[in-house]
């Protein structure tokens, strides 16, 4: 509660003292168990913020609808790799945002009216006791207990036959309905014009099956190797359940070993994908 | 008079049903249940509890269907029609979902008529499940339907110990039934009560409601996926496309919603509706607004899926009542 | 044979394409069923959907006048896809044609009124078979003016008939561009200020304007000011059509569906739409 407690008078501070126009965290959800974004315009309003282990959402997205407006923002470890991704990407201004940290227990996963003791799988593996960038920190650092992410069940799809892992992809993409939530719930997707809803060249197209879906799926994770930052909301909110994450993973996996590079970790290194240096020489196995 | 059907005989009667028709029913998928086409009897998941993730809309309104394909020979064009080859059987829909197929008729048949859907819809009978337990996020009650509303279905079943009671609602039904089904004697399960949400009330104060900042603030958290529009029963836009490929052209329809950025987004670059505020709000009045008005009827059948489905929880029943709140603000009462 | 659906285009013939300026082209297109052909009847204001089987399909004015003998016209202007694919028609390619959609300029209400056309760009495109009705029955309006604008003097649409329009009695035709050339001698004004200058009498009168979105705003402004009411104005609207038949709801303008209580609308229908375009 002390933790609530701070969120909220910072939050309030911010508001009255005009340091801000808007506070956007966490409030609860119409189903009395789980937790949705709240946006805070009036000090009033603060009092419905709250933080717990069902606060999965990663509200720094957000901040791309408020460009030119000081914003507060509420942001886990996890979120705040989206921060410095943003940054480095010249999409927000350092100067335009008030980052109200918390050091982060892990998330439980949550569906509507229902809220498991499981953590989410991101956070088993995730070590980060505070998050990297902050304006206030609210609570404490908090150690983690986490595994180390090993890719292990990447590796293990990763040596099944094309042929299996094909049908595999194209049962899951088949359920794929392109609601694009995944998208539009990703930090890292911004493209005033997403090259999905492009007509010349036409890369998907309108039909929604699974061909036009698994090209869907790969080019946007492609479009994302090197700045997925692994807050794995896209699989969060897929209302078919598609693993999203095994995608993002394996291209993760892909970039650490070829270039060393997560993304997030630091705002002034720019992904590989983005970066060009006449003396690098990639040496690609296999 | 009600009959009954023991679950042995329910699955003699969908493997009967299967010899003629298509049919499809809830199927477990990967810890979710879904409509799909059932090739066995018993891959049939009926249950009377919980809803599907996506509404069986998707029979007749496909995510993705070709409206005709292109031929040419010779410097001759022909335009073949897609058809419509089987019978199909939807078995095992909520009153809900049936609502809302029901709903869906009204602009897909109201003339000059959508032929495929016209023609599906004929050629496909539907076996209602009526409700004994309602999930939290229901309320069909306030949009014009009940757990055990038999008005859009062909045949309502009702579980009971051992089987079903079966409904013959009409003639369609009738034909469909295997013989020799005794005549049910029992009780008939009390539907369970829904909360209510003031629908009418906040219908009737729609017009007034159009330039509340209220639209722009709730669509803050709104993230404009597709989701509530795609897992709606009711929600129906779509967009339509030529793919041309290896010389065979055809012109597709595929689903759309409102909420996707540029769906208003006219050739010459103008678009009425640029803010996230505006976009949002054009479902809620599409629905609960502009239908009515149209057609008499809420575009809303209370199956809760979008609640279920919104990661950002933009709850319909609770903007609903935080209209109702306004309203009342705004009249001083 | 399958199913009649009103999905699937009428077959037609590309007759002729003649450039009317740089970017728009007229097409003149003739249904290939003679039956179809007999009962295709349209009102000005009514629009079809185009198809080029591949790029796909775009709404567009029908521009001609029912049972005109050189087949049903379209003003094209390429801007996109299905633009671009029109413009590369040769005559004899096939085309595909739905239609006729929307409601139609009630012509038969403003007889016996003086008629003021103002168009800008391709937005002349509509208001032609209006100004072409209103000279086959010229005894039944009053005065006619035309106020035709564009970009440039290329950039004005329907050239080959300024000539009959002109020389039609009682007619006057104000062509202007917003940037003239070496060898433009006419008017070099905004068609806002046009409309200003020239200041037609509200009395009787019946605006009928059509433009990019920019020209209708100020245009309206000043029409207003002329003391036209808004029940005077009429436009036609543009709106992202897709099925033609009210079922797709892209052009839904709030509870209005373009395609079908539209595109023509009054300036005070307009105004008492819940959703502004």
């Amino acid at each position: 509660m002390e933790l609530i407690q701070q969120i909220r008078d910072k939050a309030r501070k911010l508001l009255e003292e005009g340091a801000v126009e808007g506070i956007i965290g966490y409030e609860q959800a119409s189903d009395g168990l789980t937790s949705r974004p709240l946006f805070a315009y009036d000090p009033s309003a603060t009092e419905r913020l709250i933080f717990d282990e069902t606060c999965a959402h990663n509200l720094v997205k957000y901040l791309l609808d408020k460009k030119g407006k000081k914003m507060a923002v509420v942001v886990k470890p996890c979120d705040s790799r989206a921060i410095n991704l943003l940054l480095n990407e010249g999409q927000i201004e350092r100067d335009k945002v008030f980052i109200i940290g918390v050091g982060c227990p892990g998330m439980v996963e949550t569906n509507w009216n229902h809220k498991s003791e499981t953590l989410q799988a991101k956070c088993r593996s995730c070590q980060l006791s505070k998050p990297l960038v902050y304006d206030f920190l609210a609570g404490r650092e908090i150690e983690r207990q986490a595994e180390e992410e090993t890719y292990s069940d990447i590796t293990e799809a990763e040596a099944g036959s094309v042929a299996t892992r094909r049908e595999f992809w194209l049962e899951q993409f088949g359920r794929c309905i392109r609601c694009y939530a995944c998208r539009q719930v990703c930090p890292g997707c911004y493209c005033p014009v997403c090259f999905a809803e492009r007509l010349e060249p036409l890369w998907v197209g309108i039909r929604i099956a699974p061909e036009e879906n698994e090209m869907w799926q790969t080019i946007r994770s492609f479009h994302l190797a090197g700045r997925c930052i692994g807050c794995n909301e896209c699989e969060r909110v897929c209302p078919v359940d598609i693993p999203l994450s095994l995608l993002n993973r394996k291209l993760e996996k892909d970039v650490k070993g070829l270039f060393a590079f997560q993304a997030g970790l630091d705002p002034e290194e720019p992904p590989p994908f983005a970066t060009f240096k006449k003396e690098e020489k990639l040496e690609f196995g296999e | 008079m009600n009959l009954f059907v023991s679950e042995d005989a329910l699955i003699r009667w969908l493997d009967a049903l299967l010899q003629e028709r298509i049919v499809i029913a809830p199927v477990r998928v990967q810890g979710q249940t879904m409509f799909q086409p059932i090739s066995k009897a018993d891959s049939c998941q009926l249950s009377a509890v919980s809803n599907t993730t996506l509404s069986p809309k998707g029979w007749f309104l496909p995510p993705t269907e070709t409206l005709f394909s292109v031929q040419r020979d010779d410097g001759q064009v022909e335009l073949v029609p897609a058809l419509v080859e089987q019978d199909a059987v939807l078995f095992g829909l909520h009153p809900c979902d049936a609502k809302g197929i029901a709903l869906m008729d009204k602009p897909f048949l109201q003339e000059p008529g959508d032929a495929l859907y016209r023609e599906r819809r004929s050629r496909t009978a539907l076996v209602g499940l009526a409700c004994l337990q309602v999930q939290p996020e229901c309320f069909c009650t306030s949009m014009g339907s009940a757990p055990d509303d038999p008005s859009n279905v062909d045949i309502l079943l009702t579980e009971v110990e051992d089987g079903y009671i079966v409904q013959v609602v009409t003639e369609k039904g009738k034909s469909l039934l295997p013989q020799g089904l005794a005549e049910y004697k029992g009780k008939v399960p009390t539907p369970p009560k829904l909360p209510a949400v003031p629908t009418k009330e906040v219908i009737s104060a729609m017009r007034e409601l159009f330039n509340d900042p209220y639209w722009e603030q709730l669509a803050d958290r709104c993230l404009h996926c597709n989701i509530c529009a795609y897992v709606c029963p009711t929600c129906y836009c779509f967009d339509m496309r030529d793919y041309a490929d290896k010389g065979k052209v055809e012109r597709v329809r595929s689903w759309e919603s409102c909420q996707s950025p540029g769906f208003s987004l006219t050739a010459g670059g103008y678009d009425p509706r640029t803010t996230k505020g505006e976009r949002l709000r054009q479902r809620f009045y599409h629905k609960l607004l502009y239908f009515p008005e149209q057609f008499q009827d809420v575009a809303c059948v209370g199956c809760g899926r979008c609640v279920r489905a919104c990661p950002v929880n933009i709850d319909i029943r609770e903007v609903i009542s935080d209209l109702q709140q306004v309203t009342e603000a705004k009249s001083g009462s | 044979m399958g199913l009649e659906s009103p999905f699937i285009p009428y077959l037609a013939n590309l007759k002729t394409a003649t450039r009317l300026t740089p970017d728009i082209k007229l097409l003149s297109v003739e249904l290939e069923d003679p039956d179809i052909r007999a009962s295709f009847d349209y009102k000005p204001g009514q629009f079809a959907l185009l198809s080029t089987f591949g790029e796909g399909e775009a709404p567009f004015g029908i521009v001609s006048l029912p049972l005109q003998k050189d087949g049903l016209e379209f003003a094209v202007r390429r801007i996109g896809t299905v633009t671009r694919a029109l413009h590369e028609l040769e005559p004899g390619d096939i085309l595909g044609v739905r239609g006729p959609f929307g409601n139609y300029f009630p012509l038969e209400d403003y007889m016996g009124k003086s008629i003021i056309i103002i168009g800008g760009g391709i937005g002349m495109a509509p208001l032609r078979p209006v100004i072409n009705r209103i000279l086959e029955r010229r005894d039944d309006y009053e005065e006619l003016v035309i106020i035709n604008g564009a970009r440039t003097p290329q950039d004005l649409v329907f050239q080959p008939e300024f000539s009959t329009w002109m020389e039609a009695p009682r007619t006057r035709l104000e062509l202007t561009v917003d940037r003239g050339d070496e060898h433009w001698k006419g008017r070099v004004a905004l068609v806002p200020d046009v409309v200003k200058e020239l200041a037609p009498s509200p009395d009787n009168a019946v605006a009928i304007i059509c433009g990019p979105p920019i020209m209708i705003r100020f245009t309206l402004t000043g029409l207003r000011n002329l003391g036209f009411k808004d029940n005077q104005i009429v436009t036609t609207l543009e709106a992202k059509m897709k099925c033609g038949l009210g079922k797709c709801a892209r052009c839904n303008i709030g509870e209005k569906y373009v395609c079908q209580d539209g595109p023509v609308f009054t300036l005070e229908q307009i105004s008492q739409f819940l959703e502004q375009p």
